[in-house]
């Protein structure tokens, strides 16, 4: 490569979205190492990766859902709620664990489909509609249970080595649920750049009023990715019952204020319009490395909050000032 | 130049017990410009609102090729060939000149599956159209509106209406905020649309805008319509001014 197509290559670099959240991640990274050998080491990637892509489902959902304009708060409760769903069906004996699986995504999809079509039929803001969805959801799952965890030892089907199964590559444990991680996020990072929908996502958070006017199907568009979001929730909840072997009502609080931290830091504008796949993957990273390197180098595990509100803060100032810095002017 | 593209007749308009426009008859034929000019609170937006479906008249109907229509929304509008570029050009700012050029009619390329836009297509004829609507400035088509100035972005939203053959184009004071030379750009646009086969309608409040580009001025006077035919070439601005303030009653 020639000087200039270089330095030309490392500016168009240096001006994605993306460059300021991956050089805290490098930094990051550098930083934790330096202090503790033990956070390369192959048992704590090991570690880091196993629940890494549960969260990451669910901020994948989001970062789409959010570029067109809205947000959904509920996908902690419907983490939780979804593997409630298809353990009780396959515990009482009335399905297989592939059907109980089947129902728990048609749930999901149902309660997703409610989000959306109250937020754009009725005019209620994702706020307010997702809120009421996330206490009903939790509420159902606590009902139902009698705030007790499901048994998930019983079973024994190909449907959970395919979910979430376990393999080794050196020394490094790997579990499937990264591998359907990195294949949805590819899907998704395809649809948002490279398809027709993914112009009408952008345009319905861009300008929903224009993107109506030229006849992109708004409302549709976005009651899609409520759905969407919500079948990867559930999705990533019946990941996780089986990896821990339990299935808790109470499991997935406050993911939904972790998921949306992730998919601002990897530069997604909560007011819709603007946001990559690959920053919400940095993003997803960028937390979870953080709760991660902080236990090891023996920062108090409370503190971890102080941290990460710090590097949300921290964040939205630098995206604020690049955005200023590009419309100087207008 | 005869021959007769948008005809809206008798219209009426009240807000509340305000009578906006009365009886207004109003019609573009094809290859025209039309002017349409009046003092503030005439009725000119009103009425061209009505036109781009982004209000119902009270009473009145829209003919277009003689054919009589019904325009409830601006989907409707622009369906019939209408398209209206607002001061804020209805642009998605975040997304890039080809996407919004081809907004919500996106080529797509390959198995419908995979519902692949065709971006080389796209950032090709986007090119050309830049072109054409004289942006002579290197701008990449996959540059974002943000990164435009107002009367580029004009330019594009006019390529749009230019590229998707729409028959009538209104602008709505396109040169308001804009710098001396980008109100040239849209002066010179507008012509060339009249050139490819458009009809515009032109409302501004500068009347000498007005007068370097149209073809002939209608005037309303609190929502009547006090003039219908006068020829540019051969009034004088003085003229028309007295008609839009109501100093004259009738025109020549």
């Amino acid at each position: 490569m020639r000087d200039g197509t270089l330095i030309s290559f490392l500016r168009s670099l240096i001006a994605r979205p993306e460059f300021g959240p991956f050089v805290l991640l490098i930094g990051e990274i550098v930083a934790f190492t330096m202090r503790s050998p033990a956070f390369l080491s192959a048992g704590n990637i090991s570690n880091s990766l196993a629940f890494t892509p549960e969260l990451g489902m669910i901020a994948l959902g989001m970062t789409l859902l959010m570029i067109s304009g809205e947000f959904d708060l509920s996908v902690g409760s419907v983490f939780g709620f979804a593997p409630i769903v298809m353990w009780t069906f396959y515990n009482a004996h009335i399905t297989s664990l592939e059907v109980g699986f089947l129902i728990a995504m048609a749930i999901a999809a149902v309660t997703g489909f409610v989000n959306g079509w109250l937020v754009t039929r009725l005019k209620i803001p994702s706020f307010l509609v997702t809120l009421g969805m996330l206490l009903v959801v939790r509420g159902i799952a606590l009902y139902i249970t009698s705030g007790f965890p499901q048994r998930t030892w019983a079973a024994n089907s190909p449907l959970m080595a395919i979910i979430v199964g376990e393999f080794s590559i050196g020394e490094l444990r790997i579990h499937t649920s990264l591998l359907w991680f990195i294949l949805f996020a590819i899907i998704l990072g395809y649809v948002l750049t490279q398809s027709k929908v993914g112009n009408w996502i952008q345009a319905a958070g861009g300008n929903p009023e224009a993107a109506r006017a030229r006849g992109v199907r708004v409302s549709r568009t976005k009651i899609l990715l409520f759905i969407l979001t919500a079948v990867l929730s559930a999705y990533a909840g019946v990941t996780s019952s089986i990896r821990v072997s339990a299935a808790n009502p109470n499991s997935g609080t406050q993911y939904e204020l972790e998921v949306i931290a992730m998919v601002v830091i990897g530069g997604t504008a909560l007011t819709g319009g603007r946001g990559t796949i690959i920053g919400t993957v940095i993003g997803v990273l960028i937390l979870r490395m953080m709760r991660n390197g902080i236990v090891l180098i023996g920062v108090p595990g409370l503190a971890y909050n102080i941290f990460i509100g710090a590097i949300i803060l921290g964040m939205m100032a630098l995206h604020s000032w690049l955005e200023r810095r590009h419309h100087a002017g207008t | 130049m005869a021959e007769e593209l948008v005809r809206m007749e008798h219209i009426n308009k009240f807000f509340g017990r305000v009578q906006a426009l009365n009886d207004v008859t109003l019609s573009v034929r094809r290859n025209e410009i039309v002017g349409l000019l009046g003092d503030n609170g005439a009725g000119k937006s009103t009425l061209i609102k009505i036109l781009s479906g982004a209000i119902r008249a009270d009473s009145g109907d829209i003919y277009i090729d003689g054919g009589k229509v019904d325009i409830r929304n601006t989907t409707d509008a622009i369906a019939q060939g209408i398209e209206t570029i607002y001061q804020d050009s209805a642009l998605v700012t975040q997304l890039s000149i080809a996407r919004n050029l081809f907004l919500g009619r996106e080529p797509v390329k390959g198995p419908r599956l995979l519902d692949r836009l065709d971006q080389n297509a796209m950032n090709e004829v986007a090119r050309r159209l830049l072109k054409q609507v004289g942006i002579t400035k290197e701008i990449p088509p996959t540059t974002p509106i943000s990164a435009l100035s107002g009367g580029e972005r004009q330019a594009v939203a006019i390529a749009r209406a230019m590229h998707f053959e729409s028959n009538l184009i209104i602008l709505d004071e396109p040169t308001n905020n804009l710098g001396v030379d980008e109100t040239k750009g849209v002066l010179r646009f507008v012509r060339s649309a009249r050139d490819s086969g458009h009809s515009c309608i032109f409302i501004a409040h500068n009347i000498y805008h007005v007068f370097q580009v149209v073809d002939r001025i209608v005037v309303l006077r609190r929502g009547k319509k006090v003039a219908d035919d006068i020829d540019p070439k051969q009034t004088t601005i003085e003229a028309v001014e007295s008609i839009i303030t109501g100093m004259t009653i009738t025109p020549p």
